[in-house]
């Protein structure tokens, strides 16, 4: 149950974060996101065996969280729930590709170890430019730039409602655990025979409750347009931000940084 | 003025729930909607805030027909509270929640900060502005969620089930916060002590139809008009009732 309840509180502390006041939190929400999916689009774009050159751009997310003031645990902390993902994702890469490609004294590297660690860095450097975004911008400013941008208002209204369910599902689940644990004495957790009905019942809730929150929104002016969001006009500030960092991060993705510094030392 | 014209309503199941029902509120009024389980008081409740669509017959708040057209205006006329208030609270502070219908309306920064500070000081509830939702007790939530619908600034407000789920000091003090909104009120309830004490109407729903429809003690009182509808005497004149049976014995 602990750790349900952990859960609900890192999600809030998330969206708390957002508050700030810093640099980073007051620029303009529209260069915070084209930053972020540009940084999105040249780390998952990089050669999946140069993880020395992928390795700098390392530098974009502890920048941030630097600037803005961003505690590293609830963020690190989230980020590990996405890296079984990607290592699932990785793992065929190391059974299906054994070329090898360099001994590191004596033991051999395959192609695909070093893909596998590639891809769980990747993963690892999106998902935190991800929840750098979510730590350092409302979601209805978020949601206002992604419908500006043009993305279809279903697939925003589908990402937005879907956080704010999370809680939700999860308070939820702790009921029905609860529930679930006092009619089971000496159980350990959930038995196989009972989950199916378990999920689907967990389903048929969540779906009453969702329901309900988003009749309430809806009582109370909401039309998934997020019209109250819109920010200030881009200042001179925000347009130095963006291109210098756009700048900097193309220069990584395109010229390998570590071999240049190497090569002053 | 809240009109309600040969309304019937059936789920898409074939369920009747809501069967020709004529109703006039007036601007002003506090009444309670009261029936037993299942006998159309949410469901009426969602066709007057346009969240279930009207198939036959009308609703008019004012001179504004309930349409899906005029949905928007309407749910500016209307407010309503819902019965968990864990589904209207979702922000991380009371603040935003609150202020969450007002930045809907796009009014400005400033407008939106008065109206959030008048809902919290109508309810005196101005201390909970920057704590958590979901740390607050369960009367407190109440009273934030009535605030984050009077921030809005509604001209009728549908409750229902205010008191429910609440100890008997968090009941005091919601019924406390209801009987100083000067709005129509129309307060779905079980709870018939409360209807008693801040309702000048009463409307009982049985079956989705209205079977009764008066004033408040005379629908209260009668014992034999509330058992007729799975109902009874509100708590305080069983008391009453017992103890003049005691004495007269």
């Amino acid at each position: 149950m602990a750790n349900i309840s952990d859960s609900m509180n890192t999600i809030n502390s998330l969206e708390e974060m957002a508050e700030g006041k810093t640099i980073i939190h007051q620029l303009h929400p529209m260069v915070k996101l084209v930053i972020t999916l540009l940084y999105i689009v040249l780390v998952v774009s990089f050669d999946p065996y140069n993880i020395t050159g992928l390795v700098v751009l390392a530098f974009y997310p502890v920048i941030l969280m630097a600037l803005a003031e961003i505690p590293y645990k609830p963020l690190l902390t989230r980020m590990l729930v996405a890296l079984p993902f990607s290592f699932f994702a990785g793992i065929s890469n190391i059974i299906f590709n054994q070329k090898l490609a360099l001994m590191i004294g004596g033991i051999p590297i395959t192609y695909g170890v070093i893909s596998f660690f590639s891809i769980t860095i990747k993963t690892v450097f999106t998902v935190m430019a991800v929840l750098i975004l979510i730590a350092t911008t409302s979601l209805p400013q978020i949601s206002y730039q992604l419908l500006s941008i043009k993305v279809p208002k279903l697939i925003v209204e589908q990402i937005m409602l879907t956080y704010r369910y999370i809680s939700v599902l999860l308070e939820q689940v702790s009921n029905m655990y609860t529930a679930y644990m006092l009619r089971s004495p000496g159980g350990k957790g959930i038995k196989m025979k009972d989950m199916g009905i378990f999920v689907g019942q967990l389903l048929l809730k969540s779906f009453d409750r969702a329901e309900n929150i988003y009749y309430a929104m809806k009582c109370r002016g909401y039309d998934g347009h997020y019209l109250y969001a819109k920010p200030d006009p881009i200042k001179s500030a925000d347009w130095i931000f963006l291109l210098g960092t756009a700048f900097l991060l193309i220069m990584m993705r395109f010229f390998d940084l570590s071999q240049i510094i190497g090569s002053f030392l | 003025m809240l009109e309600i014209e040969k309304l019937s309503y059936a789920y898409p199941d074939g369920h009747i729930a809501i069967r020709e029902i004529d109703l006039k509120i007036n601007d002003g009024e506090s009444v309670a909607l009261v029936g037993a389980n299942g006998a159309g008081k949410s469901s009426l409740f969602k066709l007057i805030i346009g969240i279930s669509q009207i198939k036959e017959g009308s609703i008019k708040i004012g001179d504004l027909s309930v349409e899906k057209k005029t949905l928007k205006d309407v749910r500016k006329k209307v407010g309503m509270v819902f019965q968990n208030p864990d589904d209207q609270l979702f922000m991380t502070k009371v603040y935003d929640d609150i202020a969450f219908g007002p930045r809907n309306e796009l009014l400005s920064d400033e407008e939106v900060e008065e109206r959030v500070n008048n809902a919290l000081e109508m309810l005196g509830v101005t201390h909970l502005r920057d704590r958590m939702p979901h740390r607050l007790s369960g009367g407190e939530k109440r009273v934030i969620a009535i605030a984050s619908v009077l921030s809005m600034n509604p001209q009728i407000i549908l409750f229902d089930e205010p008191t429910s789920f609440l100890d008997p000091s968090a009941r005091r003090n919601v019924i406390n916060t209801l009987e100083k909104l000067e709005m129509t009120k129309i307060i779905a309830t079980h709870d018939l002590d409360m209807a008693l004490d801040i309702c000048d109407r009463v409307i009982i729903l049985h079956h989705g139809s209205v079977f009764a429809d008066g004033k408040t003690d005379d629908i209260l009182l009668n014992e034999e008009l509330l058992l007729g509808c799975h109902l009874e005497l509100p708590f305080c004149m069983q008391k009453r009732k017992v103890r003049k049976q005691d004495s007269d014995k």
